[in-house]
């Protein structure tokens, strides 16, 4: 028993399989689609993408005749491996107003089911984080959809910081906490800078040289610091090595993320609802990347019923790096696959598609920091592909086959199994009935 | 223009890539038609008389005629055809290249409504409230969802009660009053719910029946009980009235008695809510304990469990394609359960319950495809006629036919194409949401 699951463990670690895609309509996303090309993986990783490749001994040929060969859908925002069963499953939103030392690699659970539900729609990758209720929220982290362990899962760790301008209650759209500062904007940024200042001063002392009468009474050494989970979280932060997302909700929470990344130097990511548009040159000269989520947000009453529509082809225009999001976090995890709707409104509204399936794949994988890993079909990248029956962008188009890290992944969920289920169950009770008559 | 980057995709912005019978009948094989530029010859809104003429017309029910034309006079069709020869002083709006399909219908929302005016969460059995009674015209989501090709809607109490109040079907005349907007002719549906809502509401956070699923079937059975008492005593009080008795004393009048009273003389029908296989079994033997006619019901998570069920019972699904998970009772939700409904023989209805997926309902129909191999006409059928019959209005709305109710969708690309719109809505003959007036894009921008 254990000899065969070292050797389980040993084939995921290290995928020998030689594998080459061919005859698909490419699609790498950088560079140009390639009628009938082929794509050739070895050992996880894409090593050629070509208009003919000539098989290697050995490897496994799979057709995609008729057939788009894409990405994997990188999703920015989402709490999949830590939502699983709602209820005592979920592991999103740790109570308290700022928790930055919270990681949600702590819970990531390789059996949430939601992961097998999402990368058969064609997502393989993620940013996994730890919940959006506080005004400060934890860490987070980059996954791939597969693994037996949470180790195999793991492609980044710390990934981001994620501040929410909006947090003034227990839930998204909730009432202020009672009595619990902050309960408004400005308190909730007051509340950002004086943690981002005391992580300053916290990074400043342990880094000081120790005073003279401290060299006296500790045999040379300075005082050690106290030790505080949530400054260490936070020092990266401010020393602009950790990228901070701010959620944002209106032009007034837009405006003070702004005014923080610019007074602290941030490396920061800002997370839209909506009002975003006014902000769009800023956004493209600071190359502040967004990860836009407000496609389908509806406008208040004075605006035009399609501004959220067309807020990603301006934001196109205007040059700024943006993904896109589907309001993902919390329990909406469940719902990851769909995060090609809001690209095919957005193409519906003027987006041109080219920037829409960017903004699928390439656009998060910058955003997160791993474009080196994911994101395109490049020589040199780990082989996330899923091959489609047709365009990402339309709903009716089927994920036909999907790849992990060059590793084909069977086309089964807790849904595929309760379809099989179900399919027999009805069938055979509609038959009996027929019989008893 | 023709700025496609995958000219290379077959077919890219095809939404049907997927077909292994050839039926490509709205397949467009030339993709990246020239944006939006929108050649309606009228910008008018208050022509009773149309003619939507040159269109790929979706009638639903009477097949696809391309270059079709659709008369509308006095509110109604009056000609749908190739060869439709249109009166004089009719204004004609020019659909070639574009699709004509009825007004959707979603047949569970909340819109038009004031913030707040959905539940009427003090007591578990609140029939006595009218959802008609709190019908706001001018909630602007009335406008939003206009533009995703919705004509009617039924909008509808909340979930939290186990008897809520009653639903009201309208017509998204934005701007009108109430009664124009009021679908009359039609019986109106009383909202029910069963599952985890109603004991939240009421044993979690007020700490009162019902906290169990055995507290909601004990108040609901409780509430038709005393409504068949409450019925038997004004009977036995109009017989004897009738029979010309003297000295006759009415029975109190009880409101909320009053509403039940009428569902069970099946003036009103019900839309219930349910999520598990055995509440959805519940409720139907439940209707036929006390003989009343359950139309709808909405969420319906489980519906695919018990599909043979549902279709016996003749009840209506409607919900959504591919929600899941955000609550224990809806964890088995599952996209591919359509198939087996639709096999079943389930009156299958898209609905939104949500001002925001109310505005693409033909996006979600695409989704359909993804998940069964049922046909595109019954696709198209589920944000349609389908609804219709469940609001018992199939005669009036629903499809294209002659001497049903002028109201129409017109999209830019097939309905069933992820990446069309909608560019023009029009309620019983008037134009009630233009792209080229309402859009950001239009000339001025932001009008309304």
């Amino acid at each position: 028993m254990a000899v065969s699951l070292f050797f389980v463990v040993a084939l995921l670690a290290f995928p020998q399989d030689t594998l080459l895609i061919r005859n698909g309509t490419i699609v790498p996303v950088v560079g140009e689609t390639i009628p009938n090309g082929s794509v050739l993986i070895q050992d996880g990783k894409i090593v050629k993408v070509a208009a003919d490749i000539t098989a290697p001994a050995g490897a496994k040929i799979i057709d995609a005749e008729g057939k788009i060969v894409f990405p994997g859908i990188v999703a920015a925002m989402t709490a999949i491996g830590v939502t699983g069963y709602p209820g005592a499953g979920n592991d999103v939103n740790e109570l308290g107003v700022t928790t930055p030392h919270v990681d949600p690699y702590d819970a990531l659970n390789p059996e949430d089911s939601t992961i097998a539900v999402t990368r058969i729609g064609g997502v393989t990758t993620v940013m996994t984080i730890s919940g959006t209720m506080n005004v400060i929220n934890g860490k987070s982290v980059v996954i791939n959809l597969n693994g037996n362990l949470a180790e195999e899962m793991i492609c980044k760790r710390d990934v981001a910081q994620i501040f929410n301008m909006g947090a003034k209650g227990q839930s998204m759209y909730g009432p202020p906490r009672a009595g619990k500062y902050p309960t408004t904007l400005p308190g909730i940024a007051a509340l950002v800078r004086s943690k981002l200042d005391q992580a300053k001063m916290y990074a400043a002392k342990a880094t000081a040289t120790p005073k003279k009468e401290d060299q006296k009474s500790e045999g040379g050494k300075a005082h050690p610091q106290k030790r505080d989970l949530g400054m260490e979280a936070l020092v990266p932060v401010v020393q602009g090595k950790m990228p901070a997302v701010f959620i944002t909700h209106n032009e007034v929470t837009i405006r003070n993320a702004l005014s923080i990344i610019d007074e602290y130097n941030l490396k920061g990511i800002l997370y839209a609802r909506a009002g975003i548009l006014k902000y769009a040159d800023r956004l493209a000269a600071k190359k502040i990347p967004v990860i836009w989520a407000g496609t389908t947000t509806i406008p208040d009453k004075w605006e035009p019923f399609d501004l959220n529509y067309h807020t990603a082809s301006i934001l196109a225009e205007k040059g700024v790096l943006f993904c896109f999001d589907l309001l993902g976090f919390g329990v909406n995890s469940h719902n990851v696959r769909n995060t090609p709707v809001p690209a095919s409104i957005s193409v519906a509204h003027g987006l041109p598609e080219e920037e829409a399936l960017k903004a699928l794949t390439i656009n998060p994988a910058k955003i997160l920091g791993v474009e080196n890993l994911f994101g395109s079909l490049e020589s040199g990248k780990v082989a996330n592909i899923a091959i489609w029956s047709g365009s990402p962008l339309q709903m009716s188009s089927r994920v036909e086959k999907v790849f992990i890290k060059g590793k084909e992944i069977p086309m089964t969920s807790f849904q595929t199994r309760l379809r099989d289920k179900f399919e027999k169950i009805v069938a055979e009770r509609i038959q009996r009935k027929q019989g008893k008559k | 223009m023709n700025s496609s980057v995958l000219p290379l995709i077959a077919n890219p912005l095809s939404y049907k890539t997927h077909s292994s019978n050839g039926k490509e009948r709205f397949m467009k094989k030339t993709v990246c038609v020239v944006c939006v530029s929108l050649i309606f010859l009228v910008t008018a809104v208050a022509a009773q008389n149309l003619a939507l003429k040159g269109g790929t017309v979706l009638t639903v029910t009477k097949g696809i005629i391309e270059g079709g034309t659709v008369l509308i006079q006095e509110g109604k069709i009056t000609a749908v055809g190739k060869n439709v020869s249109i009166p004089e002083g009719v204004k004609v709006i020019d659909c070639s290249g574009k699709y004509v399909m009825p007004g959707l219908i979603d047949n569970h929302t909340h819109i038009a409504f004031d913030f707040g005016d959905v539940n009427e969460m003090t007591d578990p059995v609140t029939p006595q409230v009218w959802m008609k009674e709190a019908l706001y015209p001018e909630d602007h989501k009335i406008l939003t969802t206009l533009a995703g090709g919705v004509t009617t809607v039924k909008t509808m109490h909340g979930s939290a009660n186990v008897i809520g109040g009653v639903n009201v079907t309208i017509k998204l005349k934005y701007h009108a009053l109430p009664a124009e907007m009021i679908v009359e002719g039609a019986r109106h549906q009383l909202k029910m719910a069963l599952g985890e809502n109603p004991k939240r509401f009421y044993g979690q956070q007020q700490g009162r029946m019902p906290s169990t699923r055995m507290g909601n079937a004990y108040v609901m059975r409780k509430a038709f009980i005393e409504a068949q008492e409450y019925k038997a005593k004004w009977d036995k009080y109009e017989k004897d009235k009738a029979g010309g008795k003297k000295d006759l004393v009415p029975p109190k009048k009880d409101l909320k008695m009053e509403t039940l009273k009428m569902v069970l003389e099946k003036k009103l029908s019900i839309d219930c809510h349910t999520y598990r296989a055995d509440e959805i079994v519940w409720i139907i033997n439940f209707c036929k304990e006390f003989d009343i006619d359950l139309m709808t019901m909405s969420h319906v998570i489980d519906g695919y469990k018990v599909a043979d069920v549902i279709a016996e019972a003749g009840v209506s699904f409607g919900g959504w394609v591919d929600w899941w998970g955000y609550k224990e009772e809806a964890y088995d939700g599952c996209p591919w359960g359509f198939q087996i409904m639709h096999d079943a023989g389930v009156n299958m209805c898209i609905n939104s319950d949500s001002p925001d997926e109310g505005r693409y309902l033909f996006r979600n129909a695409g989704k359909v495809l993804k998940y069964t191999d049922i046909p595109e006409e019954d696709v198209l059928k589920m944000i349609s006629i389908n609804p219709a019959k469940s609001l018992e209005l199939d005669h009036r709305i629903g499809s294209i036919e002659v001497g049903k109710d002028g109201d129409i969708a017109v999209f830019a690309k097939h309905p069933l194409d992820s990446t069309t719109k909608c560019v023009m809505t029009i309620i019983e003959g008037k134009v009630y949401f233009d792209y080229a007036k309402h859009s950001m894009t239009a000339k001025g921008g932001y009008g309304e």
